[in-house]
């Protein structure tokens, strides 16, 4: 406890009780005390730590954040409720979450080149390479599946649901630079390591590299985007079935696409440049991002755009999430990660923008149970886990020694991510409420 | 009888005079006091002369006492003279008597009147009589006999009063002047009054007695004429009015320039001197609200009121209106005394600005209002601004950039002997091909499918399979194949100079030239591609064979067909029709591919021409030269530059316009590149808008001298510094870099001896758009 704080401290003092919504170990008396008014959060913490730590002699210090009235604290409490208007005359309620910062750097997973993109929806990382190879990671380290077929880099990967409704069963898309979508499925086994793995599927269509993939919640379907400037639509179901309800769904596209093999079921087409990111958070819409500046909501029934929101910059990359599931978050070609709200009528600036970074933005994905939590990733090697609740980052995660490609949540408590440094990072224990 | 005598004892006298004269002058001036006729004129203004300066020296002496000797002595003297000199006449004494009468009384009148009644005639008229005039009586006075010039003379020296004698010619009679009349005139010659006891200044004595009239002088009533306007006057003025009108009258004459200046004065000016008079400000005029009793929507509600004691002092209304039932009950303004004293405070202590009309002919133009008015460089966005990628490998100079028609790659050509691709997005260098000659130029086929690069390096014209099109690489690859039987292919009258064959290191076909070629350019079809040859001037042919054009698909060569008047720098085709540039060193010309000649010259005006881009719509080329301009030339206006953009400080490497935005850009040896608008509109009566943009910095820079700037490298290494640019291409891409970015820079210096440890610093730089400007704004395009 910082004693010599409490002493030398002529300052004015504030009541504050410490309220949480954690568990009990984390639960301290809630009790008013009085506390100097120039703490910050590191005092804070320290103060909290201290009551626990009088009520459990076996505590390990946790570092703590502080919210009052649903705002992090990140100034000394005087300049908060200076800030605030907050009255220092009545007994402030401060709630105290665990930080959000990873405790734990498991060991690097290595790859044989740059890692392009990495997917931790599912228990499994899967991650693709630029040397063509998708591979899937059980924990840091221990890769169990490689996914061997691509002739030229894998630039996205996603997991679409399994189809059997079996745990062990996997289905994963992966899109490539030379311009397919190929589905691969995997069967979990115990003690696998480097299985290879050949696609089931290959989905060709595309005239240039494809960019992104994105996997339909229902698993009926998946997506790509791609440098042709197409989003293009496929099945994931076995070909039989396929061809028939590509015959039934074909919308005017090309003659050689429906001709081709694993041919598209459907079209999106609209943007004029590079689609650079694709998402598919429900069954009936699709997001996409272009480097033409625009962010586009599809409805995947009649193949029409229903949101074409310009944004002034070029986007690299784009997530849904959020409150309702409906904030997308956008980063691109400039240091500034963006959230748009197009629910909001009539106007098309960013609801909020966080500007920490220094170059480019790479990946930015939603916390997937928070509404307040994201993650982000930069050129500049870092990255960036925020809060919609503050303008700061909650934790700055510089492990790479080069550009970060591509970043994810997984797990819920991890981030992993990918860099240009071949190696794929995994940073865990954090706790996000 | 004693006429007769006296005749020759004149002449003898004139003789002896003049033996006199000789001997004496005074003798000889005081002599003719009396003289005959013929001597008389002179004698007469001499004497005077003689007498009177006589007359001076001796007065200026002891004059009363000489006048009291001669007094004393003069009568006895002159009487007896006069009785022995003259023959004593009746006349003599009569004249005697008068005088005496004379000397005894004042008064004029009294005077005996004059003897000769002849009046006031000349006596010329008498000069030849035998008389003089006529007496009262009216008989004739006969002339005296005068005496002789040697009797005068000795009379004269006898006489001591003989200064005092004067000869009265009317009457004919010597007079001797008295001593009161010497006086008078000798007051008279003073100036002074005659007589002694006059004094011209006596006090005035005034006749009229002013005081004690009780009636005017005159008692004549006012005229009528004092009450009434003179109609004469009326008269006169009209007639000047009129004048005035007609401009007969003119007021305001003309300056005379002081025709003198001072020429060693200090102060040329005077005009700046002093304090001028600068109005004061005005106070606001009262207005309803200050009335005693003003309408109601005036006078603040209570709640007003209220507000305005929690406003900031400086923010309160100075004035409150309130209402008063009569002025009689408004009392005394209690903040008078306070506002007056405010009102002082600004009328002396405020500070005044004096507004100054401003005219061309004034030097103190502000000069921000002769600067072009140009759009604000917000409006015109996105143009790159901040470098956020560099593409790191290379390990010499970056001598030249392409960019894929998507957009997704970047080769890059180096000093360092390798061609590269990179990814744009990444930085992520894909491909290597190791050349092993310094690389000039490389180029992407522009036809998306077909993935090939024409790269120009020594002597060689390279065309290699990327091997980026997987699934069309057969195609390419059967493209890319020649038979060796092809290539004695004497086609064109160029087939001999060079030579087409496989290359043998990576997959492609080497085209063999005859000189080391500069550039490399491909048509918009990707069949046809051009190559430049500049050092050529030894061959007597060169002008001909120094552009060559080659048909990939049949694997043939052909000569420009025209000849060329200087040296080729580069080569270009126009994007959408067959048309052909050729910058040569001094200027541009044009060629139409199809009809085979020559269009138009295009002169730049420049030192040496080192590029040349054409704008994306063909009308509108820009060529970039050594001495650092820009031209800009609108090819429907003339065939001279339209603008010249004088901006970098040494030599532009290349210039580029973007293929969709209207951006274009200029790179230089001094390690910048500067970004313009360049907005080309489809009315044909608009003039091109170019705006300066950016300055984008980042490419470390070195100096020919050796000295390095930013890295610690040996000084005696020479270094080069490269810079090109040229924007992504965006016609079917997005690159969006240019989109939002546009510009790749590649960057990178060389060196004699490559030092592995800077290895790491040649690099590519990628530009793109940012929030923050990093450069600093041009000021104004200079034309």
């Amino acid at each position: 406890m910082d004693i010599d704080g409490y002493v030398e401290d002529t300052s004015r003092k504030v009541q504050v009780r410490f309220v949480t919504k954690l568990k009990p170990p984390f639960k301290a008396p809630t009790t008013s005390i009085a506390l100097p008014s120039n703490l910050t959060r590191m005092g804070l913490s320290a103060v909290v730590n201290n009551l626990l730590e009088s009520g459990n002699d076996d505590w390990k210090h946790e570092p703590f954040d502080f919210l009052i009235d649903g705002e992090f604290v990140r100034m000394s409490l005087e300049d908060f409720l200076l800030a605030k208007g907050i009255s220092a005359e009545k007994t402030l309620e401060i709630e105290y979450i665990r930080a959000v910062a990873p405790r734990k750097e498991e060991d690097p997973s290595l790859h044989d080149d740059w890692v392009s993109a990495v997917d931790g929806s599912s228990r499994f990382i899967l991650t693709g390479c630029y040397d063509g190879l998708g591979r899937v990671w059980e924990a840091a380290g221990v890769c169990t599946h490689v996914l061997e077929g691509h002739n030229d880099a894998i630039t996205s990967v996603g997991i679409v649901k399994s189809i059997d409704n079996e745990d062990t069963n996997l289905v994963v898309a992966t899109g490539s630079k030379d311009k397919t979508v190929k589905l691969w499925k995997l069967y979990a086994e115990p003690h696998a390591e480097n299985l290879k793995i050949g696609a089931y599927r290959t989905l060709r269509g595309h005239t240039a590299s494809v960019q992104s993939v994105a996997a339909q919640p229902n698993a009926i379907m998946v997506c790509s985007g791609s440098w042709d400037c197409r989003i293009n639509l496929w099945q994931t179901k076995s070909s039989e079935e396929d061809t028939v309800s590509t015959k039934k769904r074909k919308k005017g596209s090309k003659e050689e696409e429906t001709q081709s093999e694993g041919e598209a079921v459907s079209t999106l087409v609209g943007h004029t440049q590079c689609v650079s990111s694709v998402v598919w958070p429900e069954n009936g819409t699709i997001y996409s991002a272009s480097w033409d500046h625009s962010i586009r909501r599809w409805d995947v029934e009649t193949g029409k755009d229903t949101l074409n929101m310009f944004c002034g910059k070029v986007i690299n990359c784009i997530d849904v999430g959020g409150e309702s599931s409906a904030l997308i978050a956008g980063g691109g070609s400039d240091p500034i990660l963006r959230i748009w709200d197009p629910r909001k009528p009539g106007t098309l600036a960013p609801s909020f923008q966080f500007s920490s970074h220094t170059s480019w933005i790479t990946a930015c994905k939603w916390h997937g149970r928070s509404w307040f939590h994201l993650l982000s990733s930069s050129y500049d090697g870092k990255v960036m886990l925020w809060d919609l609740r503050t303008a700061w980052p909650l934790a700055i995660l510089d492990s790479h020694e080069d550009k970060v490609l591509c970043a994810d949540w997984w797990n819920g408590d991890s981030v992993v991510s990918g860099g240009a440094d071949s190696k794929l990072k995994i940073s865990s224990e954090i706790c996000i409420p | 009888m004693k006429e007769k005598d006296l005749k020759p004892v004149e002449e003898e006298v004139a003789v002896n005079e003049n033996v006199v004269v000789s001997d004496s002058d005074d003798e000889s001036l005081q002599s003719p006091v009396v003289s005959d006729d013929d001597f008389e004129s002179f004698s007469e203004g001499d004497d005077s002369s003689r007498n009177s300066d006589s007359e001076f020296e001796s007065g200026s002496g002891s004059e009363e006492s000489e006048f009291s000797e001669d007094e004393d002595g003069e009568n006895p003297n002159n009487e007896g003279g006069l009785i022995d000199g003259v023959d004593s006449d009746g006349d003599q004494s009569g004249s005697d008597d008068s005088r005496e009468v004379v000397d005894e009384s004042d008064s004029s009148e009294d005077e005996v009147g004059p003897r000769n009644t002849i009046g006031d005639v000349p006596l010329e008229w008498y000069k030849d009589e035998e008389h003089i005039g006529y007496d009262v009586a009216g008989k004739k006075i006969k002339k005296k006999e005068r005496l002789d010039k040697l009797d005068s003379f000795l009379a004269r020296t006898d006489d001591a009063n003989s200064w005092r004698k004067i000869i009265d010619d009317i009457e004919d009679e010597e007079v001797e002047l008295t001593k009161e009349e010497t006086k008078l005139i000798r007051r008279m010659l003073k100036g002074k009054a005659p007589h002694a006891d006059f004094d011209p200044h006596a006090p005035y004595v005034d006749w009229f007695a002013w005081d004690g009239a009780k009636h005017p002088l005159s008692n004549a009533p006012e005229p009528k004429r004092r009450f009434i306007p003179s109609k004469w006057e009326a008269k006169k003025v009209v007639k000047y009015i009129r004048a005035i009108r007609k401009g007969l009258i003119k007021f305001d004459k003309p300056k005379e320039e002081p025709r003198f200046y001072n020429l060693w004065g200090d102060e040329h000016d005077k005009s700046g001197h002093g304090l001028s008079y600068i109005p004061a400000p005005k106070p606001k005029l009262p207005g309803h609200d200050e009335s005693y009793n003003p309408s109601l929507e005036y006078i603040p509600t209570q709640e007003e009121i209220s507000a305005y004691q929690l406003m900031f002092e400086e923010d309160q209304p100075k004035f409150i209106p309130k209402r008063f039932a009569s002025l009689r009950s408004v009392p005394a303004y209690e903040k008078s005394v306070r506002e007056s004293f405010d009102r002082c405070l600004d009328l002396y202590l405020c500070p005044r600005a004096r507004k100054k009309r401003v005219s061309v002919a004034q030097i103190n133009i502000d000069p921000e209002s002769l600067k072009p008015k140009l759009p604000s460089r917000k409006d015109l966005k996105p143009y790159p601004t901040t470098c956020y990628l560099e593409y790191k490998g290379h390990k010499g100079p970056v001598a030249s950039i392409c960019t894929d028609p998507s957009g997704q790659h970047i080769a890059s050509g180096s000093h360092d002997g390798t061609v590269r691709i990179w990814e744009v997005e990444t930085g992520r260098c894909i491909k290597i091909w190791e050349l092993g000659e310094p690389v000039q130029h490389v180029a992407w086929n522009p036809l998306p499918e077909l993935p090939i690069l024409a790269v120009s390096m020594g002597q060689d014209v390279l065309v290699l399979n990327t091997g980026l099109e997987k699934e069309e690489n057969k195609k390419i690859e059967d493209l890319l194949r020649v038979e060796t039987l092809s290539v004695p292919d004497e086609s064109g009258c160029a087939g001999s100079s060079v030579r087409w064959s496989q290359y043998d290191k990576y997959e492609g076909i080497r085209i063999k030239h005859f000189k080391t070629v500069s550039s490399v350019e491909w048509h918009r079809k990707g069949d046809y591609f051009s190559s430049v040859m500049p050092a050529d001037i030894l061959l007597f042919f060169g002008s001909y064979f120094s552009v060559l054009i080659h048909l990939l698909s049949k694997k043939i060569t052909q000569r420009l067909p025209y000849k060329l008047h200087g040296l080729p720098v580069c080569s270009t085709f126009h994007p959408t029709r067959s048309i052909f540039f050729v910058a040569t060193k001094k200027n541009v010309r044009v060629y139409d591919l199809l009809k085979k000649k020559s269009m138009k010259k295009l002169e730049a005006g420049v030192r040496e021409i080192s590029s040349i881009s054409i704008h994306p719509g063909g009308d509108n080329v820009i060529v970039g030269s050594k001495d650092g301009k820009l031209c800009w030339f609108d090819m429907d206006l003339s065939s001279k530059p339209y603008k010249i953009l004088n901006s970098h400080p040494k030599d532009i490497t290349n210039v580029a316009f973007h293929r969709s935005y209207p951006l274009f850009a200029s790179s230089s040896d001094d390690c910048t590149a500067y970004v313009f608008h360049g907005m080309v509109y489809s009315d044909l009566n608009q003039n091109p808008l170019i705006v300066p943009l950016e300055i984008l910095h980042g490419h470390t820079s070195v100096n020919g001298r050796g000295r390095c700037v930013g890295l610690q490298v040996p000084p005696e290494a020479a270094m080069v510094v490269h810079c090109r640019s040229r924007f992504c291409n965006q016609a079917l891409l997005p690159l969006d870099l240019d989109v939002s970015c546009g510009s790749l820079r590649v960057f990178s210096r060389r060196w004699e001896v490559v030092d592995s440890a800077f290895a790491q610093d040649e690099f590519v730089r990628f530009f793109s758009e940012n929030a923050k400007l990093s450069g600093e704004a041009l000021i104004g395009s200079r034309s």
